[in-house]
């Protein structure tokens, strides 16, 4: 191998080695961290729920909604629509959560009835205990 | 004084002779029209960007705890902050306004034909970027309406399968939108953007002179017969001086634009500012209606009304790089819309679908 030509390889390995130090970091630098230990539980009082209504609450950083739903008992539901992430909300009357957003219509187990999400709403674990509704 | 300024500048920088060649020498085509200012006029309303901005950066606290009451600090304590802000949102959208009515007219003068597709894919490029700040400035006064329309729109990435998450999470700096989001967006608006748009600038303007203005708006002009592998400068020899005869022009032109802004602030100062845009950003509360800004009200509503998120996206994206490469689809010789009725028909259809979604999508 010539002198020139062994000088144009190093050259190429260098810039290849420097490109993608820089690259590697910058690509980790832009994805965020992950978050710090979150909350594992909360707890309501099941007397703030009556039946046919909703409470709005706020787990791990999620807003979340509880319903206790007439014959079908306690559910907490993330309120994070599957479409564009706005936050549904309940609507009594009809006994469905809404999305303001583009018409998004779940019903009270979180599946879709109407509009273009995806799919249903996560439900988050839940438990009765005594007097007390325990999430997460 | 002046002279001897002159001589100082033109001994070092030689600036005679770059007056007298690339102004006074330099030659528009006779038949050149009121359009052909819209360049100018999109610059000078960069600059006032820039100038407004600057200013408003002296007050403006990027945290998710004081960016709303930083602004309306601007609005209502500092003394003119409210004309710099009412400066800076009018103008953006106008910009736009200007940059959409650029690009349009160049369309219909189908100047975007050979050998100026790189001017075009720069262009749209720059309308691009344009839009990105108009985006990403959205979201800083942290209302209700900023917050909830960069939800969505930040959403947007999740319909792409294995990436879209990833892209989503980069994007907002976590989950949801945060403070991290803001402080991207700020960094993403004030940093990233502008050296981004000042190269595109940069390479459209070497472009344009390297390659000379298209003085024939509609049939087939020389360089357009000429093979690919040539270059010809296109020069005008017989035309107008740039200076003072189309500088002048120019100059009306962006006083027009001045004017418009102007009267704007003055009897409309709430055009861009419906209630959701004076309240504090909520997290937990989704207001009733959530709309972007009017330029992306259209891609907004198609969104909207196409069942499946991911087919929405796919079009969106087919259509800007239909919008981007267009030179290399329209493949036709003939440069006069009005004798291509295909390409009229198709444009006419376009473009009222985008003004029907667009007040579709505002209602």
């Amino acid at each position: 191998m010539k002198r020139r030509s062994f000088l144009q390889l190093l050259l190429s390995a260098l810039g290849i080695t420097t490109l993608a130090s820089l690259l590697y970091p910058l690509v980790r630098y832009l994805v965020p961290p992950g978050t710090a230990e979150k909350a594992r539980t909360l707890v309501i009082a099941k007397r703030d729920i009556p039946l046919g209504y909703a409470k709005e609450i706020v787990f791990n950083d999620v807003p979340a909604v509880v319903v206790n739903r007439p014959g079908k008992g306690l559910i907490a539901l993330s309120r994070v629509c599957t479409h564009l992430g706005c936050l549904v909300h309940y609507d009594k009357e009809n006994r469905q959560l809404l999305c303001p957003c583009h018409a998004g219509t779940f019903d009270l187990d979180g599946h879709v009835i109407s509009g273009p999400p995806p799919k249903p709403l996560p439900v988050l674990p839940l438990r009765v205990d005594g007097e007390n509704i325990v999430i997460g | 004084m002046w002279d001897r300024v002159r001589n100082w500048l033109d001994v070092r920088i030689g600036i005679n002779d770059l007056v007298e060649e690339e102004v006074r020498a330099y030659r528009v085509p006779k038949n050149i029209n009121i359009f052909y200012t819209l360049g100018v006029v999109t610059i000078a309303g960069y600059l006032i960007q820039v100038i407004t901005g600057i200013l408003l950066l002296i007050y403006y606290v990027p945290h998710p705890d004081h960016a709303f009451q930083s602004v309306q600090g601007i609005m209502n304590k500092v003394p003119f902050g409210w004309l710099f802000r009412q400066m800076h949102v009018m103008g953006s959208n106008l910009l736009i306004g200007v940059v959409f009515a650029h690009m349009l007219t160049v369309f219909l003068m189908g100047n975007y034909k050979r050998p100026r597709e790189l001017t075009w894919i720069v262009g749209a490029l720059l309308l691009f970027v344009s839009v990105a700040f108009g985006f990403s400035g959205y979201l800083l006064p942290w209302t209700q309406l900023s917050y909830w329309a960069t939800t969505v729109a930040t959403a947007i990435p999740t319909a792409v399968p294995y990436m879209g998450d990833l892209v989503a999470n980069v994007l907002r700096g976590g989950e949801s939108v945060t403070g991290a989001t803001l402080s991207r967006f700020f960094a993403f608006h004030i940093s990233i953007l502008p050296p981004i748009f000042l190269m595109l600038l940069g390479l459209h303007l070497f472009l344009t002179k390297r390659i000379g203005i298209s003085g024939t708006p509609f049939g087939l002009s020389a360089e357009e017969k000429r093979p690919w592998t040539e270059y010809h400068k296109k020069n005008h020899p017989d035309g107008y001086p740039y200076y003072p005869r189309f500088f002048q022009k120019d100059l009306f032109m962006v006083m027009v634009y001045l004017a418009v802004m102007f009267f704007l602030i003055t009897f409309a100062p709430n055009l861009f500012f419906p209630g959701d845009a004076t309240m504090p950003a909520d997290p937990y509360r989704t207001p009733a209606s959530i709309r972007p800004e009017w330029y992306l009200l259209a891609p907004y509503q198609m969104l909207k009304i196409i069942p499946n998120k991911f087919l929405g996206v796919i079009i969106q994206v087919a259509l800007f790089v239909l919008f981007l490469f267009w030179p290399f689809f329209d493949t036709e010789k003939e440069k006069n819309i009005m004798k291509r009725p295909f390409l009229r028909g198709m444009f006419l259809a376009a473009f009222a679908l985008w003004v029907i979604l667009m007040f579709w999508g505002r209602s």
